[in-house]
């Protein structure tokens, strides 16, 4: 367990073993299709798909995918709810085809955040850094990246600590207090995230890691039928979209 | 909050990505740099990455009873300067899509302009600016946090609006809407996270001063003389 809900469930998905860049391939697909294809019926086919897949072949907790998306639903929601009212003459009120248009923009959003969810909750972080690596973004920037994703599950489980020994000691019982402690909370986690980082350095140093983060990639081969399967099912997304258009 | 996955038009999406790559690109060849130089760097930039995505995650009390999330940037771009922040924040941006949902992938450049350009240069902007006119430095923490808070959401607002500029009053119309909606509702939260780097920097000067001088933000404290000769 690390305490991120995705996280876990990209560790615990039946897709774990599944080459990276096939996962990027189909998650991309959808991404893209559910941007450019008409939220009816492409977005849905693609929202369709993205869930089916999700928790179907890959397992992932219904309740996980459920509780992911509503941080996008709240933007997503005020979002298309503002950008249907019209502000006229006589004051704001709804556009003509407010119900068409807010639809439209909750269609591609849904449907685009599935599908980086599907690849969010299927393939850990640390399967995708290699990727950016083959992808010529620099060794150091995906070193730093590395860092950053291992440093902040340990940072994350610091907070939750303080914040728990705060909250037991009466820092969090009036909003001054609460102020004064997410303060405190905040230079104790930056403090120990120096302190990791020096001494990890020193570790890597006493092993004679000093120029780069080599690591042994772990072998997860590429599937020719999970690739052929990716692009049927993308065209059949396309091409059902265009006949039910 | 960021945009989400696929509420930009792709088109949008797309020229928001090429006005934010040459910021990021800026920033890795800062960090490629840096980390040639001092390969000690590496932990210390993974480190500064952590915290940001990390301070963004602590619950900031709201005045109306309710919670927010600070952005996270303004302490960082006093620290770590704007172009590791234009990269830091990217990267955090792309673990926030992928380990919480929160913005997206085809939105990322949008979001990293906004978030990790914008907010960052205001934020250290106003700090530079704050501090070359005499202020102290946690008056000039608060006007670069709060700052750098404000004028990421005024920047989404704005990229919301080219978006989907109101049929009747066009972009204005549609600006004013998004301001009132994303920017205007964030006065009193950048506010509170502007008192919340107040707060972080007034511990940082106790209990991490040597830390502060190595980044910059503090001047070396003259040597006490002992009076003797030795």
């Amino acid at each position: 367990m690390t305490g991120l809900a995705v996280d876990d469930a990209a560790w615990a998905s039946a897709w774990r073993r599944r080459a990276p860049g096939d996962k990027v391939l189909l998650c991309g697909g959808l991404v893209v299709a559910a941007l450019v294809l008409p939220a009816w019926p492409g977005s849905v086919l693609v929202g369709i798909v993205a869930v089916v897949l999700a928790v179907g072949p890959a397992r992932v907790p219904v309740r996980t995918f459920g509780r992911a998306v509503r941080w996008p639903l709240a933007f997503v929601l005020t979002g298309a709810v503002t950008a249907v009212v019209e502000i006229g003459p006589g004051g704001p009120g709804w556009a003509p085809d407010a119900a068409a248009r807010a639809g439209s923009l909750l269609g591609h959003a849904l449907a685009g955040s599935a599908a980086v969810l599907l690849l969010a909750t299927t393939t850990p972080m640390s399967d995708l850094l290699p990727a950016l690596r083959r992808a010529r973004v620099p060794a150091a920037v995906v070193d730093v990246a590395a860092v950053v994703y291992r440093l902040l599950f340990v940072l994350l489980d610091s907070m939750r600590t303080i914040r728990e020994a705060q909250t037991a000691r009466m820092g969090h019982s009036s909003l001054r207090r609460s102020y004064r402690s997410s303060g405190a909370l905040a230079a104790a986690v930056l403090t120990r995230s120096w302190d990791r980082a020096h001494r990890m350095q020193e570790g890597l140093a006493g092993r004679g890691m000093d120029t780069g983060l080599r690591v042994l990639p772990e072998a997860l081969p590429s599937s020719r039928a999970f690739l052929a399967a990716t692009v049927a099912g993308l065209a059949a997304v396309v091409a059902a979209s265009v006949v039910l258009a | 909050m960021h945009i989400a996955e696929g509420f930009l038009p792709a088109g949008h999406a797309a020229g928001w990505t090429i006005a934010a790559a040459p910021f990021v690109v800026h920033g890795a060849r800062a960090v490629v740099k840096e980390v040639r130089e001092n390969p000690e760097s590496t932990m210390l930039l993974g480190a500064a990455g952590a915290f940001t995505f990390v301070l963004s995650a602590i619950k900031l009390p709201s005045v109306t009873g309710s919670s927010s999330h600070p952005t996270g940037t303004g302490p960082g771009a006093i620290l770590f300067r704007p172009p590791v922040m234009a990269l830091l924040g990217t990267v955090v941006l792309l673990f926030q899509a992928l380990l919480l949902a929160h913005g997206g992938l085809t939105t990322l450049g949008a979001n990293a302009f906004a978030f990790a350009v914008v907010g960052p240069w205001a934020g250290y902007g106003a700090y530079r600016l704050a501090r070359a006119a005499g202020a102290g430095l946690l008056p000039a923490v608060f006007a670069a946090v709060a700052l750098a808070d404000l004028a990421t959401y005024v920047t989404t607002s704005l990229q919301l609006a080219l978006a989907f500029p109101d049929a009747e009053s066009g972009f204005a119309g549609a600006l004013l809407k998004f301001l009132g909606v994303f920017a205007v509702t964030q006065i009193p939260l950048a506010i509170g996270e502007g008192l919340l780097g107040v707060l972080l920097f007034r511990v940082l000067t106790v209990n991490a001063r040597p830390e502060l001088e190595r980044l910059g933000v503090l001047k070396p404290a003259p040597l006490a003389t002992t009076g003797g000769a030795a």
